[in-house]
């Protein structure tokens, strides 16, 4: 019987206090972005200054956890130094890895920095060995973030074929369901993406109306959701938009719900996945808190052989509601 | 301009008004209401002053929002709370009307869990997912306003008893046992509710089977009546 390898468990901080929530929860990386658009997650009063990285790379340290750094936004055209100096800032401050997705800003880091550890970012969404293979033999990736559209026996192949390369998959949060990296659902109504600009939906396009008979959503004009009275509400994204298509109202892409693999994780960590992944750095730290501990005491359950904990995650997913993804396929 | 163009607290003309949760501090807000809140407003004063010191990574977290201004709406209150997140000077004005053209955005939802939002021992989006929060207006200045207080690290009782010097620990244990106290008071206010609704509950409970059971009846007669027609 092939051992078991710990995986391990790479949490989301938008703030120094969820960092220090989720190290404290038992996370072994934390994933951080600066305060800019070099990052997905480029959102109003998230994210780190220089100099609180700085002093989240010595916390996390201090308590055996890594820190990474999503550099995960595609360079403006002829502007790429905002990205150049977030790599050489990410260096300088001795962050155990750079998260990256764009082959221009791979090729300057590999080039630049030669001992910084790369991540591939889901954002580039390698999703087959060929591909794989591409970053690590071209700039040095060391583990690639998997897009969320494998089975669990399609990892396991990718994995045995890519070695040793590693990879990292989501286990928890939001789900993008469109080719990650490629979405221009979010640019088509507000001229912004998560791509280029590190936002999908922006806030500052967001507005919502309560009226008698429920909250209706609008992203930048557009109204794309009406939730009715006490029905759970979702993002204003216009994948999760509730559309008219032959006469009928109905979630045309997905559904307001989250990612949660929790039951999985004996099946996931047979697959000799490296790290597991949560979303969410817009998050709160009461999710980080909350998702970073069950998943660490399932983790240590599977690895200690005993049964895996029963812990309800419902209160914190979008519109209440959870799927296992494509690790199952059992959506239509 | 008149109080009638103006919203008290939560009411705005169009708005559906959220119903306020039977708890201590809806009975605290009635028990309010004959206070001017002009009399509150040093607690206020005072609470911004130790926010500043104790977290100034919030206003400069708030920076790029600082002429924007957000109403704080409590709705067991019968008062709103007015930010203005200036850096240079920020403001936190407690007001019984609320001119709905003069706030950028509304935050609204039960004190308790406005609280429990500033100290991060709930999730944002959780919150607005499972619609106990309500947002109104500009969301921008709401998110970085939720990512700047998530992101400081509030914990309410110890920065404001902090602020007392010499008399912090005594305060802070004065503080546990007025929570202890206001625990106990939830409790046999809960008690109360459960009393109080108990009746309409078991209406609703014996309404609820007896749709049922009428449910059961017309899919009988509907099959019954498909069999006849075939």
């Amino acid at each position: 019987m092939t051992e078991l390898v710990r995986p391990e468990l790479v949490c989301p901080a938008g703030t120094p206090a969820a960092l220090k929530s989720a190290v404290e929860a038992g996370a072994d990386c934390v994933y951080v972005g600066f305060r800019d658009e070099t990052n997905a997650r480029n959102f109003p009063g998230l994210n780190f200054s220089r100099k609180e990285l700085e002093e989240g790379i010595a916390l996390a340290h201090d308590h055996g956890a890594k820190v990474l750094v999503a550099i995960n936004t595609f360079p403006r055209a002829g502007r790429p130094d905002l990205w150049h100096q977030a790599v050489a800032d990410s260096a300088r401050l001795k962050a155990d890895a750079v998260i990256l997705a764009d082959i221009g800003l791979l090729a300057h880091a590999a080039h630049h920095h030669p001992d910084l550890r790369l991540h591939l970012s889901v954002q580039a969404a390698a999703s087959n060995p060929d591909s794989i293979r591409f970053y690590a033999e071209r700039f040095g990736v060391k583990r690639v973030v998997l897009p969320r559209v494998l089975t669990v026996q399609e990892i396991a192949t990718v994995n045995a074929a890519i070695a040793p390369v590693e990879t990292e998959v989501f286990v928890f949060g939001g789900l993008c369901v469109m080719a990650e990296g490629r979405c221009a659902l979010s640019s088509y109504a507000t001229g912004q993406s998560p791509n280029m600009n590190g936002v999908c939906s922006p806030a500052s396009h967001v507005r919502y109306e309560e009226r008698a008979g429920g909250i209706t959503s609008q992203l930048a004009g557009f109204t794309i959701n009406k939730f009715g009275e006490g029905e759970p509400a979702g993002y204003p994204t216009l994948c999760k938009g509730r559309f008219i298509a032959n006469g009928k109202t109905s979630y045309l892409f997905e559904e307001p719900t989250s990612l949660n693999t929790l039951a999985m994780l004996p099946e996931l960590i047979k697959a000799g996945i490296t790290a597991f992944k949560i979303e969410g750095r817009q998050r709160g730290r009461a999710y980080v808190a909350a998702v970073v501990q069950a998943f660490r005491q399932g983790v240590d359950a599977v690895m200690a052989g005993r049964p895996m904990p029963d812990i309800d995650l419902d209160r914190i997913t979008e519109g209440g509601r959870q799927t296992t993804g494509a690790y199952e396929r059992t959506w239509r | 301009m008149m109080a009638s163009d103006m919203m008290e607290g939560q009411y705005r003309p169009g708005a559906k008004p959220m119903t306020p949760p039977f708890s201590p501090v809806l009975l605290l807000g009635l028990a309010l209401k004959p206070l001017r809140p002009a009399l509150l407003q040093p607690l206020f004063d005072a609470m911004l002053r130790v926010v500043r010191r104790q977290h100034p990574d919030i206003l400069e977290r708030l920076e790029a929002y600082g002429d924007r201004v957000v109403c704080i709406d409590p709705i067991d209150l019968p008062f709103a709370i007015l930010l203005e997140p200036n850096p240079a000077e920020p403001r936190l004005t407690v007001r019984r009307f609320v001119d709905a053209d003069e706030v950028h955005a509304t935050i609204r939802g039960p004190l308790e869990t406005l609280i429990a939002l500033a100290e991060g021992k709930v999730d944002g989006d959780a919150l607005f997912f499972s619609r106990q929060l309500v947002i109104e207006g500009d969301t921008e200045v709401v998110v970085a306003l939720r990512n700047a207080i998530d992101g400081a690290g509030i914990d309410l009782i110890a920065d404001l008893t902090s602020a007392l010097g010499p008399f912090a620990n005594p305060a802070r244990r004065l503080a546990d046992a007025a929570l202890e106290a206001a625990h106990s008071v939830r409790s046999g206010i809960e008690t109360l509710r459960q009393s109080l609704i108990a009746p309409a509950v078991q209406g609703a409970a014996s309404r609820d089977a007896r749709i049922a059971e009428l449910e059961a009846e017309v899919k009988a007669l509907r099959k019954a009546s498909r069999r006849g027609h075939a």
